[in-house]
């Protein structure tokens, strides 16, 4: 169980990112935290995962427990990448091993494979390639909590489809999971839950059961939520006219 | 081996919603019989590329439908008796019916109007009626 209760958070001298963000997510749940760039997507999930600490005494308890006392059972996911570049894919594996016990090294030697990863320093990768080794690394690790951030920058609709379908075959059912990405085509039967982000606040928290009762999907929440207009370009070009 | 592969998700209801609805359209066309195995819960996760849990909970609601029985440390097994074929045979009517009427309100038909169309489609075509099963 991950709770959150009346969190904010200040980066310094910027403004508030989050605001008043409350909400619990059971173990075993699969949340798409979703928003528009800037929405504070990305902060939220380094707060979840220990990355960041929130402002004052309000805590992210993980099962009871701070992030920070539990980071071997957390797995972040970046877009941004967390291997060291001059290490090839193995060598990193090898690295990883040493410090999370959980490590599946089979696994891990599978998922690149899986994704055709040479063996080669990760610095030489394509941007694609990189985020291969990323989420190999990260799911490898095999923990209660992962954390992906954007997890299909940079990938592919068929190397997107390949890779939630190993993620699919992999999960146990007991991995709690938050995933923030735009790609929403490819989550839309994947996550439990939904948690829209606007202007600092959860401006939406429904559960994708709760949400197709009333008759919409998530693409269709996104535009209804932050407001999204479909013609906005035109209306610009016509301006410009 | 029932398979899953060709189902294809989409995004108006329940995932758990749609499999049992494509187990049992399976069962209405005769593609499925009473006694095949059904794929394990990560395996039909992996065919569909949807949650564990989620492929849990159809599973769940199968065998609490009786659709699905799952005897100790074996693979589950589908399963129907004459009662819940002509249920499911009913079913499966009653949705393309629900569906036609839906889409000709839609489009503002009336009942005589629908129903002299109906007439000239059905008589068009003897071919259609082989594929027609009430």
């Amino acid at each position: 169980m991950v709770e959150i209760e009346k969190l904010y958070f200040t980066y310094p001298n910027y403004k508030t990112v989050l605001e008043n963000i409350t909400f619990s997510v059971p173990t075993g749940q699969i949340v798409a935290v979703l928003g528009t760039n800037g929405a504070g997507k990305t902060t939220l999930l380094k707060l979840i995962a220990g990355l960041l600490v929130p402002d004052g005494n309000v805590q992210v308890k993980i099962g009871g427990k701070t992030p920070q006392e539990i980071s071997g059972e957390i797995a972040f996911i970046s877009e941004a990448g967390t291997y060291f570049n001059d290490l090839t894919p193995k060598s990193y594996g090898n690295f990883l091993q040493d410090f999370f016990p959980s490590f599946d090294s089979t696994y891990f030697d599978m998922l690149l494979d899986f994704f055709q990863l040479e063996e080669r320093p990760i610095k030489k990768m394509s941007k694609g390639q990189k985020a291969k080794v990323e989420i190999a690394a990260g799911m490898a690790k095999r923990t209660p909590y992962i954390i992906m951030d954007e997890p299909f920058v940079g990938k592919d609709m068929f190397t997107r489809q390949d890779f939630m379908q190993a993620l699919a075959g992999t999960l146990t059912g007991e991995e709690t999971i938050f995933i923030t990405t735009h790609e929403i085509n490819e989550i839309e039967n994947f996550v439990d839950r939904v948690i829209i982000l606007k202007e600092s606040h959860i401006a939406i928290d429904i559960t994708l059961d709760e949400l197709r009762l009333q008759g919409k999907t998530i693409q269709e929440l996104m535009k209804e939520t932050i407001g999204y207009q479909e013609n906005s370009l035109c209306s610009l070009l016509d301006k410009t006219k | 081996m029932l398979d899953f592969t060709e189902m294809v998700l989409n995004t108006s209801e329940p995932v758990y919603t749609q499999i049992n609805k494509f187990v049992k359209r399976q069962i209405f066309l005769g593609t499925a019989k009473k006694g095949d195995p059904l794929p394990s819960r990560r395996e039909l996760a992996t065919q569909l590329k949807i949650n564990p849990n989620t492929a849990q909970r159809a599973f769940r609601a199968m065998e609490e439908a009786g659709l699905v029985l799952t005897p100790k440390n074996t693979v589950s097994i589908l399963y129907f008796d004459e009662d819940m074929m002509l249920e499911i045979q009913r079913e499966m009517t009653a949705d393309i019916v629900a569906e036609f009427v839906k889409k000709s309100k839609e489009n503002k038909l009336s009942f005589d109007e629908v129903m002299t169309l109906l007439r000239q489609e059905w008589e068009k075509g003897e071919n259609n009626e082989k594929y027609i099963k009430a």
